[in-house]
């Protein structure tokens, strides 16, 4: 198999996103629309609460700490300097009564009232204060209960919707990560030779703990500083429209500080999400080279490959420091310079009487409020960017649509597409056959020309041919990870395109030459995931797959567990476990290939005895390796770079005394 | 209560400072220490800058209030606070470049020193540990750790200066209303310590949880073409969706500390207003503080908060960087089971044999205990320097492992290796694999072109030198039948060549390397018998020049060895020339038959 797939590089990616994929996002987050919408109710409280906070500190001062009661009657407009803050006491309370008649030189008495100058009042007792103003102390206390209340209501409304929140978003990377596994899992295999395992498990794994961020911290937390900034705006108004309005001259300069930062940090994000993808493929593929590093002293070369990797990531990282090293004290500054105008011109409203004081206060806080959530939404940007380029790489994968067409209708178990007949017909499989069949990996290398071959039910079919002859592509192609560029693969006379792929392979078994078990049990390997396989069933498996000696010799016996890559047991061993699990399936095909590399001879025997086993009555397709093995097949192919050069069974070609005698020969 | 407050930061410190694992990013800290020296004192310049405003803002207020106040006075103060905003932006810039570019350096850093050590750690760890694990170590590790020491430090600085500046200024303005105000403190604190223990813990289990998510998800992607045959794609899915959803839970079970603790924090800071409401405001009312106090007293509040809600931050941050960072350290302490000793021996050329006395080893460190049989036991051999060695045995024999021995991928756990009479244990292990030339029984190719493959990287190769190696390893006609020829990509392990040819180009790989022994796995299981022939004639030709250990199930590759030795679980039970083997009519002599009538039965 000689193919030249350009190593897939990882590409800059296009440009704009944002919008388009988070509309292209949104569909993820329909089934939990109503728990969104919980939460987004909750925000809203939330943020009313937050919002109103200093609107009751507001009240209080000019209420009842620094009241605006002074009496219009008596009020100088002449020059601010004139003006005088006056307390208003009624008289009629008979406590009140006494203490203006104590200090009555310091206060002016209508018929039911007294009044005092702030400056007078500061000169009195305190305790004839309290009572003065003991409304004002009630008032403080009223309003007091009032925010502590609503601090409380604040800090279990903000739990809930927390929780809520979290909930929400893993369910929707939960769904999102499923998804996007059983894409990946289906497209071909063609898609798994050129991009590296590494990098598809960046996605599943990291980019998609990236995009939860976005649901749980950003969507929220955005639509949270949005709502508190409309709402601050509301507020702004209401409380004075005109010094609002002033205030708001800075908003076109934090939009242009915003777009001109956007743009910058957008990039810096695209490299660094780049450099560490091409990290953790060095990291993974230095792990899987490792004895070779080691044995061939490669380790300072690798280490400053990797150093000048990583130290272009914390380029990128300084680079992005920077960008939000000028950003962030830009809005900052931008938020001060509203907070000197409000000291500017709304200090001269208050002179002017136009504003209160608590109005000026008021306005102070919502002005500090209102800067917070624009650095909010800034920092957040930080993550959307992070979540954005992760959006982009799953959807780009989601978007490729790499599998093998099905042309309809396609034929399949249990279903009523396809004819009656047609679906008889493959029952039982009773011819696999190849028709002029043509195959390339890449446009123009040719791996397979013009093979044609058929073999019939309960026969064995073996290929035999020099290394890189095509031998395995034949394999490929019958169970289906490639189609073929021209020319058919039929099984019972019927094109398998028309067949679905799932039905096809149900009736196959392939025995690899790299027997990959995964992570579990034995059994578990075994069975793989046929749990109807019963204890004497599956005793009788072990028994024909001559697997049952070396596992009973194991502690933990079927159950013992492989660790990766199944390297506990020998390589032998694993042939044998997936001889065993070709067995559970009970196929009609039987598919070799190359079984028999790596093991010596007597233990060949005992893999030639269980394949001999699994093979019987069976129809069975053989890559031989060793000539050997062909011997025995009712039909052997002879390949050579992608012909067929010879057809026939062994006493027929060893008397043609052509390519295959040769290769007999050689082995001598 | 200033106490309090001081106590709380120094046990935030303190947790800081007593991490074991602190030791890891120290260097990188040091190294940076101008830096932040200078981000914490610009740091503490814009803290104490931001303090200043509320000031003016209480002068404003009271002015006002006193109606003492003309335009031009408010304008001077408008000026004033952008004119100190200017400031702070300036230092804030230094201070975001100095402290967050720090903890870049930190992540850079230590991921190198991670990569480094990975690197050096024997065969045996990576048994042991999944590939999985190590990339989560390597990213979102280190990516907490560097939060923890960017964010952290600012958070704790700005927490400790702002906290006790902003506390004493209210302090300045009214020492009753300001214990007052820290009421809340001491439960913060409390809360805080309450709520990080537990974090660690969940923080600690959801990055084991998704360590195992990304082992799950790389394994059924490795094992794609197996699932894709069995039809399983349903089962994978449904276990990759079983992992997501434990995950989940962990997450879950996480959240609902994180998502009371930061409510709590500003619930606390919260209660402070209240308290500054109710008393500040009483206080106003009965004139022991001027309305502008009062004013002032909440903006400090407001400044306080952050410092409060940093507590809370900072120990959340840390405790997440804390648990990364001792993931991190496990890996660092782990120590490469096969290191130089002291005083080793300097290894020149080799001229003699190579020696096994009485070598046994198993896998597991006590063999007793554990109850496995040794894989390998009194090994005894004796090959002299340019002389071949074959090894044949059944799958399983412990041969692989036997020559893993010799270039130390693993150490005896009895008896000994000599290499010119010195124990292999006493030279250093640079020296010992710098004179022998390995092909494992897998052949690894990496992600490059196959020249880079072949002389991995080596530029002083000359393209002579690289070519006689690719036509020894009879792979070089194959490689100029590629368009790109030497350059040609190989794609991840390889995955663009076949498995003969992968073999071949590991072959070349062996083949280039100046040695004095050459160790070969299986060199020819997976290519064609006449091409195999052909290999093994050109390794018998460099008999002489070099000691050449082979192991192969060919037996065809080893008859010519000057002696073989049959290995039977872990034992051997045969060794001589092909001639005396045949005669003793045993393993070997009956696999050679075996495989001879095979042969003839291909007549």
């Amino acid at each position: 198999m000689h193919t030249d797939f350009g190593y897939f590089e990882e590409k800059q990616l296009g440009k704009p996103y944002d919008v388009k994929l988070l509309r292209r996002l949104y569909p993820y987050t329909v089934p939990y629309r109503l728990l969104l919408l919980c939460s987004i109710i909750l925000v809203v409280f939330i943020t009313l609460l937050d919002l109103s906070l200093p609107y009751v500190t507001k009240i209080a001062i000019d209420r009842y700490i620094v009241p605006q009661k002074e009496s219009a009657g008596n009020k100088r407009p002449d020059s601010a300097k004139d003006k005088v803050r006056y307390l208003k006491a009624d008289i009629t309370d008979p406590a009140i009564q006494a203490i203006v008649y104590k200090y009555s030189d310091r206060f002016e008495i209508d018929e039911s009232f007294a009044r005092i100058s702030f400056d007078e009042l500061s000169q009195l007792e305190k305790k004839d204060l309290a009572i003065l103003r003991k409304d004002d102390l009630a008032g403080v206390t009223f309003i007091t209960a009032i925010f502590l209340a609503m601090v409380m209501a604040g800090f279990v409304l903000n739990m809930v919707q927390v929780i809520i929140m979290e909930y929400t978003g893993q369910m929707i990377m939960h769904d999102l990560r499923v998804k996007l596994f059983a894409h990946i899992q289906s497209l071909s295999v063609a898609f798994f030779t050129r991009n590296p395992v590494g990098r598809l498990v960046t996605r599943v794994a990291n980019d998609i703990q990236n995009m939860h961020e976005l649901f749980t911290s950003v969507i929220v937390f955005v639509f949270k500083d949005l709502f508190l900034l409309a709402g601050i705006t509301l507020v702004l108004l209401s409380i004075n429209w005109r010094l609002a309005l002033v205030c708001f001259t800075v908003i076109p300069f934090v939009i242009y500080a915003s777009i001109h930062f956007s743009g910058q940090a957008r990039e810096a994000f695209r490299i660094l999400r780049l450099k560490i993808a091409e990290i953790n493929t060095q990291f993974s593929e230095t792990i899987g080279g490792i004895k070779v590093i080691q044995l061939f002293l490669q380790e300072k070369r690798n280490y400053l490959g990797f150093k000048r990797l990583n130290h272009e990531h914390y380029l990128a990282g300084m680079r992005q420091v920077h960008v939000f090293a000028v950003f962030m004290p830009v809005i900052e500054l931008l938020g001060a310079v509203a907070i000197a105008v409000v000291i500017f011109y709304g200090g001269g409203q208050v002179l002017a009487e136009t504003i209160s004081l608590g109005a000026l206060v008021a306005f102070l806080s919502y002005m500090k409020m209102f800067f917070r959530p624009i650095r909010d939404i800034a920092e957040k940007y930080n993550i959307l960017q992070n979540s954005m380029a992760s959006a982009e790489r799953i959807f780009l994968i989601l978007d490729s649509t790499e599998s093998l067409p099905q042309v309809a209708p396609a034929i399949e178990s249990g279903t009523t597409s396809g004819s009656k007949t047609q679906r008889q017909a493959l029952e039982k499989i009773s011819e696999v056959s190849l028709k002029n069949v043509s195959f390339e990996y890449v446009d123009g290398e040719t791996v397979l020309k013009n093979v044609s071959l058929s073999i019939t039910a309960g026969k064995t079919l073996a290929i035999v041919g020099p290394t890189g002859s095509g031998k395995t592509s034949i394999i490929n192609l019958i169970i289906r990870f490639y189609d073929p560029a021209s020319g058919r693969v039929l099984l019972n006379g019927i094109d398998i395109k028309k067949i679905s792929t799932p039905y096809l392979r149900a009736k196959m078994a392939l025995v690899m030459q790299d027997p990959f078990l995964f992570s579990k049990t034995i059994r578990d390997n075994i069975t793989f995931g046929k749990s109807n396989i019963s204890e004497p069933a599956l005793q009788q498996i072990l028994e024909r797959s001559n697997c049952k000696t070396f596992i009973d010799r194991l502690p933990a016996g079927l159950d013992t567990v492989l660790s990766e890559g199944g390297a506990s047991i020998s390589s032998g061993e694993r042939q044998l476990i997936s001889i065993a699990r070709a067995f559970a399936r009970d196929p009609d095909l039987i598919i070799l290939d190359e079984a028999t590399s790596y093991i010596d001879s007597e233990t060949e025997h005992k893999i030639q005895g269980a394949l001999f086993n699994l093979m019987a009555n069976r129809t069975s397709i053989i890559v031989a390796h060793r000539l050997s093995t062909a011997r025995g097949a009712d039909k052997i192919i002879v390949l050579n770079r992608g012909k067929i050069v010879e057809a026939g069974n062994h006493l027929e070609l060893m008397q043609k005394k052509g390519f295959y005698f040769r290769l007999n020969q050689l082995q001598s | 209560m200033l106490d309090v407050h001081l106590s709380t930061s120094c046990r935030v410190y303190e947790t800081f400072d007593h991490m074991k694992s602190f030791y890891l990013i120290k260097p990188y800290l040091l190294e940076k220490k101008f830096f932040i020296l200078l981000g914490l004192a610009c740091l503490i310049i814009v803290d104490f800058l931001q303090l200043c405003i509320p000031r003016i803002i209480k002068w404003t207020v009271d002015d006002l209030t006193a109606y003492r106040i003309d335009i031009r006075t408010l304008l001077i103060y408008a000026l004033y606070i952008v004119g100190i905003s200017i400031l702070i932006g300036i230092f804030r810039y230094l201070w975001r470049r100095c402290l967050i570019g720090t903890s870049r350096r930190v992540e850079e850093g230590l991921r190198n020193r991670l990569f480094g050590h990975v690197q050096t750690l024997s065969a045996s760890y990576f048994d042991k540990v999944k590939t999985g694990d190590l990339m989560a170590h390597a990213t979102n590790d280190i990516q907490h750790i560097r939060m923890a020491t960017g964010m952290g430090m600012v958070a704790l600085t700005d927490a400790i200066v702002l906290g006790t500046a902003a506390i004493g200024f209210m302090a300045y303005i009214n020492v009753k209303l300001t214990v007052f105000v820290l009421i809340p403190m001491p439960m913060i604190v409390l809360g805080a310590r309450f709520f990080s223990k537990k974090m660690h813990r969940l923080y600690g289990e959801v990055q084991e949880a998704f360590s195992d998510l990304t082992e799950v998800v790389r394994e059924r992607f490795a094992g794609i073409r197996i699932i894709k045959a069995y039809n399983r794609q349903q089962e994978a899915a449904s276990r990759v969706e079983d992992v997501s959803k434990d995950y989940i839970g962990k997450n879950l079970s996480l959240v609902r500390i994180t998502g009371s603790f930061f409510p709590m924090m500003v619930f606390f800071s919260n209660l402070s207003l209240a308290i500054v409401l109710f008393l500040g405001g009483r206080q106003t009312i009965t004139f022991t503080i001027t309305p502008g106090d009062f004013v002032a007293f909440i903006s400090y509040l407001g400044l306080l908060t952050w410092p409060m809600m940093a507590i809370g931050w900072v120990t959340n941050l840390i405790q997440r960087g804390k648990a990364s960072l001792d993931r991190i350290d496990k890996i660092i302490q782990t120590l490469p089971e096969i290191d130089d000793r002291p005083g080793e021996v300097i290894l020149k050329r080799v001229k003699g044999p190579v020696v096994f006395k009485n070598v046994t080893f198993s896998y597991a460190p006590d063999v007793q205990e554990s109850g496995l049989f040794s894989v390998l036991a009194r090994i005894d051999i004796n090959v002299d320097y340019g002389k071949i060695l074959g090894i044949v045995g059944p799958p399983g024999s412990g041969k692989s492992t036997l020559l893993n021995l010799i270039p130390r991928i693993f150490d005896v756990s009895q008896g000994s290796i000599m290499l010119d009479g010195i124990d292999i244990r006493k030279l250093k292990v640079r020296d010992l694999r710098s004179r022998i030339s390995f092909m494992p029984q897998e052949p690894f190719l990496f992600a490059g072109t196959i020249r880079e493959n072949i002389t991995l990287g080596n530029k002083k190769i000359k393209d002579a030198e690289l070519i006689r190696a690719a036509e020894a390893a009879w792979i070089y006609d194959t490689i100029t039948s590629f368009p790109k020829g030497f350059e040609t990509l190989v794609g991840e392990k390889g995955i663009v060549l076949s498995g003969g040819q992968k073999q071949r180009v590991a072959l070349a790989r062996a083949l280039l390397k100046d040695s004095s022994i050459m160790i070969l796995d299986d060199p020819i299981s997976q290519v064609d018998m006449e091409t195999g022939d052909a290999i093994i004639k050109t390794i018998r030709s460099m008999a002489g020049h070099k000691t050449i250990i082979i192991v192969s199930h060919r037996l065809s590759a080893v008859r010519f060895a000057d002696q073989i030795i049959a290995l039977e679980k872990g034992r051997i039970i045969e060794s001589g020339t092909h001639t005396q083997l045949m005669a003793q009519d045993k393993y070997y002599a009956k696999t050679f038959r075996l495989q001879e009538i095979e042969e003839e039965y291909a007549y």
